[in-house]
Order: structure tokens, then sequence, then C-alpha cells
């Protein structure tokens, strides 16, 4: 039954970020988790208890476009595994959840660095025609996202929630620092991989806005996409009457295509 | 460069048109929403995810091997947007593509750019940000009550919500096809407009998804200033992005760098900057 159960909350630990990252059925919602737990645990009103807390704790604090926030989830699964099975208190099982779901944020940092790897292979995959490993490759993304996870889990299970404390000292900080001073500034490869995929040259100046628009004003990005929109919009509207004219006067398309020439 | 590429895929690219089926997107769907950020990496994000989803069904679509490895190459790409709402601008690119095939290319990379942000300035809020305080609430307080019923019917509206991505990427998919058939020639005009308003979508991403601050200190007599707040804010605000961004760009254009060196390095980067001090979170 103890082993079960154990399987159990590091089955539902590992999957509960694969679920975060994609069908969003758990997530990490702690009411949620913690109801799980609690019925693997066979006590489901402390698994209750806990969830509540951490959701109350968790509210308000969203992770958006990849920025990492406390794993709330991780917390309340080792708090409840840690109440029922050792019998401490709540206040007790919550002071231990939380280091816990610390450590699964430094790991997903690490998982969403070696996942740049992952999608490098598929990509180079994809060039040599090799599809089938590519669509195999790819499931070690979730594969390696429940990592975040379920090491953690596993450890405690195994030697005790001591041991994620002394892990948690061990890591230099200027490694977990530098970590995630990384993840900050990763994004412009991909930005910049994007930008040489389109008309960079050609249509600087609205870079350049969005930028200003963003840097010094503050301007939320759906504020930016309508600015854009509306330069988008009279761009369009001007180069469909200028096909019209064209069309009209065969002369003129020609002195038009010179000016489209400018791009490259 | 451009328009020769877009006149050799024209001549190749004339086989028969494959028609899209309800299958085909109840699967790409599914495939797309069960990835989404479970191959997230700092440099694509969701694009080697959105690959991964559209793989089979592009099989479908292009025959042709080459073909195939640019429209995914294509997909590879930056993306990152709320999965909901995503489903519907991957819908309407999928349309697009079963249409005009490789050609439109372009038209798909710059409708994925520009819209991506705003559906996700929307998408996070109601998703990630309004929905779960709610719901959180109501079901926290009652959890930590020991009452499981708050818990069981979030858990009911998630499977709920599950079905409703993959019904809004058909939605994307039938406004993608509408959207489609009205432009017609007019197509190339749509994907310069669609390219602008990406465009200003990427400076805004400058400024504010690329994170690098430094912890320099420097004193001037009695006077200590911080080399971010007090030099480099007063410049321009996010201008330590900006010359990154500039750096790699520059540094993509070589063939002497790829991204993967470049990805190393600034791992490299971070981690000594880190040890000395001379950058922070």
């Amino acid at each position: 039954m103890i082993w079960l159960q154990n399987i159990l909350i590091v089955l539902l630990a590992g999957y509960m970020t694969i679920d975060q990252n994609g069908p969003v059925v758990l997530s990490w919602f702690s009411a949620i988790v913690g109801m799980i737990s609690g019925l693997i645990m066979g006590d489901v009103s402390t698994g209750l208890m806990i969830g509540g807390t951490f959701q109350l704790m968790s509210l308000g604090v969203a992770a958006l476009g990849g920025a990492s926030a406390p794993n709330y989830g991780l917390a309340t699964i080792i708090g409840t595994f840690i109440a029922v099975r050792t019998g401490t208190g709540i206040d007790a099982a919550i002071a231990v959840g939380l280091p816990v779901g610390l450590l699964a944020i430094q790991l997903e940092v690490v998982a969403r660095i070696i996942l740049n790897f992952v999608a490098h292979k598929m990509q180079s995959d994809n060039n040599e025609g090799k599809w089938g490993r590519m669509n195999r490759i790819a499931l070690l993304g979730p594969a390696i996202c429940s990592l975040q996870t379920l090491i953690p889990t596993v450890i405690v299970v195994a030697f005790g929630a001591s041991v994620v404390n002394l892990i948690l000292k061990v890591i230099p900080e200027w490694v977990t620092n530098g970590l995630s001073i990384a993840a900050g500034m990763l994004p412009v490869v991909g930005i910049a991989m994007l930008m040489r995929y389109m008309p960079v040259k050609k249509f600087l100046p609205f870079i350049l806005i969005g930028f200003v628009l963003s840097a010094y004003l503050n301007v939320p990005v759906l504020g930016i996409a309508i600015v854009g929109f509306a330069a988008a919009f009279g761009y369009f509207k001007i180069q469909l009457e200028k096909a019209e004219t064209a069309a009209a006067v065969p002369a003129a398309g020609a002195v038009d295509e010179m000016g489209d020439d400018f791009d490259e | 460069m451009n328009n020769n590429t877009e006149q050799n895929n024209t001549i190749i690219g004339t086989t028969e048109k494959y028609q899209v089926t309800k299958k085909d997107l109840s699967r790409t769907a599914a495939r797309y929403n069960f990835m989404a950020c479970n191959i997230f990496n700092y440099e694509s994000q969701q694009g080697p995810a959105v690959a991964w989803a559209m793989a089979p069904v592009l099989r479908k679509i292009y025959k042709n091997d080459d073909e195939y490895k640019a429209a995914l190459n294509n997909h590879f790409n930056y993306y990152n947007s709320t999965t909901v709402m995503s489903s519907m601008i991957l819908g309407a690119t999928l349309a697009i593509e079963e249409k005009d095939g490789i050609q439109a290319k372009e038209t798909v990379q710059s409708l994925k750019t520009s819209l991506m942000g705003p559906f996700a300035g929307v998408g996070d809020t109601l998703v990630w940000v309004l929905w779960p305080t709610i719901i959180g609430s109501i079901s926290g307080y009652m959890a930590q009550q020991g009452n499981p019923l708050g818990a069981i019917v979030w858990l009911i509206c998630n499977i709920i919500f599950w079905f409703i991505k993959c019904k809004f990427f058909k939605v994307g998919y039938t406004s993608g096809t509408k959207l489609i058939t009205n432009l017609g020639s007019k197509l190339s005009a749509f994907t310069e407009a669609a390219s602008i308003m990406g465009l200003s979508v990427v400076g805004a991403l400058i400024a504010s998804s690329i994170n690098i601050t430094t912890a320099l200190d420097f004193k001037v007599g009695e006077v200590a200033l911080n080399l971010q707040t007090d030099v480099l804010d007063k410049i321009m605000p996010a201008l330590l992005p900006v010359i990154l961004t500039a750096v790699v760009y520059k540094l993509l254009g070589s063939k002497k760098w790829t991204a993967t060196k470049l990805i190393l390095l600034v791992i490299g980067i971070a981690l000594v900057c880190s040890f000395f001090g001379i950058l922070t979170v």
C-alpha cells in the first residue's frame, strides 16, 4: 500500500508539469492537486486544506510568457505526502513543501535550456528528412519537463524532505542566478532568428515604433498590436489603390516595382 | 531573393491540393494543445511544439519533400501565445497553407507573428489571471475548510475547456479559409501588411521579453553610480536588450555562427557574468 502510494505520488508530480504545459486539466492549481494527492494518500481533507492554503498563497501569481513562478502544485503534493505520512501538522507540512516547490523552479530553467537542444535536434532531423525520428524525439520534451517535478518528489519520497533543503544550500548562488540571467537573455536568439525571416530592412520603422511604445511608454503588447494594425491597414489600402492604378495605367506599374525592389 | 524562391515554388507546387478533413483538424488541435509548452525552450519557445503538432497534416498538404521541410522550418521559428487563443491562429494558418501551399510561407509567418502578441495579451489575462483568481479563491477557501466542491467544479471546467480549445482550432480554420478566399490576388499586399503589424510586435518583444540587467556600480569621488539605473536607463530604456539583439542578429547573418553556438555563448556569458557580479537577475 505504501509503495503504491509512493509510486502514484511520484507519477502525479511528474504528470502535473506535463499537464500544466499542455492540457491544463490539473495544472498546478493547488486546490485540485491537493484533492488528488489527498485521495492517493487516503486523507482527502488534509490534502484539501494544504492545497487550499497554497491556492490562496498563489493567487495573482501566474507564470506568463515563460516566466518562472513558484511551483505551488508541487509544494501541495509534497506537503500532503509529508503531512499524512509523518503525521506532522499542516503548518509544518507547508514549511516543508515550499522549498521543494522552489527547487522545481530551478530545475525548470535547466529543463528549458536542455529543451533548446531537443528543438535543434528536431529541426536537423527535419532537414535530413528523418521525420519519424523528429516526431519521436519531440516526446523527450514532455519527459524532460516532467523531471522538474518528478526528481524532487523522488528525492523526498526516498530520502525525506531535509535532503531537499541540503541540495538548495549546496548549489552556489551564482549558478542559480547565472541560469536565471541566461533565461532572461536567451529569447534574443529566437527573436533575432525571427527577424532574419521577416522583411526587417524594408519595414524597420515599425520595429522602432513598437520598441518605443513598449520601452518608453510601457504600452502593453495589445496596444502596440493595435497601432501595428492601423499601420498595416493603411499600407494594405495604399497597396490596393496602387495595384488598381497600375492595372489601369500599365506604365505606372513599372515605377512601383522599382520602388518595391528597395527591399534586399 | 524572396521573389526568386516564390517563383521556383510555383513551378514545383502544382500538384493537386489536399483537402483537410475534420479528423485532421481534431488531431492537429489535440496534438498542439497537448504539446504546447512541453518543448518550451527560451530560444524558439513554442516553435517546436507547433511544428510537431502540424507535422502529420502538413505532410498530407506538402507531397514534395523540399516543400515539407521548408514548411516545417517555418513553424520551428519563435512562436509563443496563450494556447487557447493560439489554437485559432494556427487553425487559420493551416487553412492558408492548405489553399496556397508553400507560396504562403511568408503570409503564415507574418500572421503568426502579428497575432501571437495581442492574442496572448487577451488570453493570458482571461485564462491565467482572471479565471484562476475567481475560481481559485472560491475553491481555495472551500478546500481550506475541507470542502472538495470547488476543486471538483474547477476540474470539470478544465475538462470542458480542453474541448473548447480544440473547437477554437476549427473556428480559426474556418475564418482562415474565408480570409484566404477573400484575399485572392491581394495576398502579397496582405502579407506585407501583416508583417508590418508583426514587426511592431517584434519591436515590443525586444523591449519586453529580453531581460538583461547589469549590477555594476562605480564611484565618482563620493558619489556611487549604478551603471544600470543611473547611466544606461538614462541613455535609453532597454538599451542592453537592443545591443544584444543587434549583435545576435548580425552574427546570425554570418555563416560561422549557428543558433546552437549562440545559445551556448549566451549561457556561458550569463554564468561568467553572474560569477563576477557583472549581470544580475
